[in-house]
């Protein structure tokens, strides 16, 4: 009986301590979420009744396709962009070079400060009046007009890979530093030169963790809000699409915006869960092995 | 093969000048916003092509505080990231504590689910708390705010608070245990200093990401509560952009401040939070 009382004990006492977590999850999370899915099935402005129509209306769009689409191009696009810039840099960092605490403070920066204003110094910097045309004009020949950075598509990839970036750096950088330079060490003196050391040693072994963060970016990137709001011009990626159905017509079209919301939650869960597989498949550990 | 030997080996042999050169293209990559916002905040008469401000003023500091109300916007901020990083925190050591160091069936599955929402961009289920706040009457409160910013605070908080606990070595407490120290004086001379250093790397998490957050906010914000970030949106949008820069440097200070306590005190991994539930 005494046990019996125990053993119950014990799991209420871990129910109670997961309580307030799975309140905040089910308030804030799960019944907003299944309230979208419940609005996002009613004709607009109803509080009763079912339509597909606010999907089959923005999936049939063309536009619709389009914003999809330009989501995932800018998504992937600043996602290969930051892995091309976090592996050098990383190789770099993990050698120690003088100044090395400063760089890798610089790299924290765009994580801790709000987008919003990255995205607002990028536009000044970028812009046709901001340092980096000015350089073009003075210094570089044959440019006289400047060269358009803000409101494109590249430069919008551009301002997401800055924003974006650290959370593969600091992955990689985590898995370089977790390497045991035993085995770099067994490698060259096997004969290896340090190109083949690289390719065919670190470069396997860090896989796992280049790929682990580049979902991070991935994600990020595919959520992204506040930068495409303010710098997107034209371009409007998901996020911002949904906030606009709420935010320009009146009245909101508040059912339109949860179709959008489910569609933009499935295709990242969706996404995700194919990335993963394809990570656990592919990923470093056989390579490495090899 | 053999050309990119001979590539890799130019590139060896150019690696210091390399290395700083792409070193220091990041560090200009990276700072170059801010310089310019600096710049644009205290600049006065500034057009055509010149490379610095012909005067300097700080009448659009002024125009900030008086016109864009920064100390109360700063004031809902603080008062919004306090609630928010204090329910994380209770949120994230009861949590914690239950996935670090007790036994449960399906722990993995579980802590995936409550992890669920740094998988799902916030703006799909911004607009649910949204429309529950409004039936609430939470939306432009501090309360509400605060607790839309939980949704977003609380995984990082399980996240760092679980591995801290997991951490914490079981023999240590026995030990004290050993030595005489019933449970209260071991939670508070054992317990409580081991742990100390994960509770405040999940507060100053926890922060940041309040003091960042914008989407939740923009959804959930009225007249009393507008914070920084959303302050400065509003700005970009009248077009002011000296005023809107100015704004944005008074933003940027605790930003740095947090930057340096984190690299002080806190694993910088941790802020980008792994890949645990994903």
């Amino acid at each position: 009986m005494t046990r019996f009382w125990r053993s119950h004990s014990s799991g209420l006492v871990t129910f109670l301590l997961l309580l307030p977590a799975l309140a905040g999850f089910f308030g804030l999370f799960f019944y907003p979420m299944l309230l979208t899915v419940i609005l996002s099935f009613r004709p607009e402005g109803e509080i009763a009744g079912w339509t597909l129509e606010n999907y089959t209306r923005f999936l049939a769009d063309p536009d619709g396709s389009w914003v999809i689409l330009l989501t995932f191009l800018l998504a992937l696009g600043s996602t290969a962009l930051s892995v091309l810039l976090s592996v050098p840099l990383s190789l770099i960092l993990r050698e120690k070079v003088r100044g090395h605490q400063f760089y890798r403070l610089m790299v924290l920066v765009p994580l801790v400060v709000p987008g919003l204003i990255g995205a607002l110094g990028l536009l000044l910097f970028w812009g046709p009046r901001g340092w980096f045309n000015l350089f073009l004009l003075q210094f570089v020949p044959f440019v006289t007009q400047p060269v358009a950075v803000n409101y494109t598509l590249h430069g919008l990839t551009f301002f997401y890979v800055w924003l974006y970036f650290p959370y593969t750096c600091v992955t990689t950088l985590s898995a370089l530093e977790a390497l045991d330079p035993a085995i770099e060490e067994a490698g060259a003196v096997a004969g290896a030169t340090r190109w083949q050391v690289l390719r065919h040693i670190v470069l396997p072994l860090i896989t796992p963790g280049i790929l682990a963060g580049s979902v991070l970016t991935f994600m990020a990137a595919f959520g992204a809000f506040s930068v495409p709001l303010i710098a997107g011009g034209n371009y409007r990626p998901l996020a911002v699409e949904i906030y606009k159905q709420i935010a320009v017509p009146i009245p909101a079209r508040w059912s339109a915006a949860s179709a959008i919301a489910i569609i933009m939650g499935i295709l990242q869960v969706g996404f995700l869960a194919l990335y993963m597989r394809l990570v656990r498949r592919g990923g470093g550990s056989a390579r490495a092995v090899r | 093969m053999s050309l990119a030997r001979v590539y890799w080996r130019g590139l060896w042999s150019g690696r210091l000048v390399l290395g700083y050169t792409l070193l220091l293209s990041l560090t200009l990559f990276i700072l170059a916003p801010f310089l310019m916002i600096t710049l644009r905040s205290v600049g006065k008469g500034w057009f055509g092509r010149l490379w610095f401000p012909p005067q300097l003023t700080l009448d659009w500091y002024r125009w900030a505080i008086e016109v864009g109300n920064i100390p109360e916007v700063m004031k809902n901020t603080l008062i919004i990231g306090v609630i928010a990083v204090a329910v994380s925190t209770v949120i994230g050591i009861f949590a914690g504590w239950a996935f670090g160091r007790r036994q449960m069936p399906g722990k993995e599955l579980l802590m995936a689910v409550v992890l669920l929402p740094r998988m799902i961009p916030p703006i799909t289920y911004a607009l649910g708390v949204a429309k529950i706040f409004y039936t609430l009457e939470l939306v432009d409160t501090y309360l509400g705010v605060a607790l839309a910013h939980v949704s977003v605070c609380a995984p990082y908080a399980i996240l760092v608070l679980s591995a801290t606990f997991e951490g914490l070595d079981e023999r240590v407490l026995e030990a004290a245990g050993v030595c005489g120290a019933n449970t209260i004086k071991r939670f508070v001379y054992v317990v409580l200093p081991l742990i100390m250093p994960g509770i405040l790397a999940s507060m100053i998490f926890s922060f940041t990401h309040s003091y960042n957050e914008f989407t939740l906010t923009l959804l959930t914000y009225g007249p009393h509560t507008v914070t920084l970030p959303v302050r400065t949106y509003l700005a970009v949008g009248d077009g002011y952009w000296e005023i809107t820069s100015a704004m944005a440097v008074i933003m940027v200070l605790p930003s740095l401040l947090i930057l340096a306590m984190i690299q002080r005190r806190a694993k910088p991994e941790r802020l980008v939070g792994g890949l645990k539930g994903v």
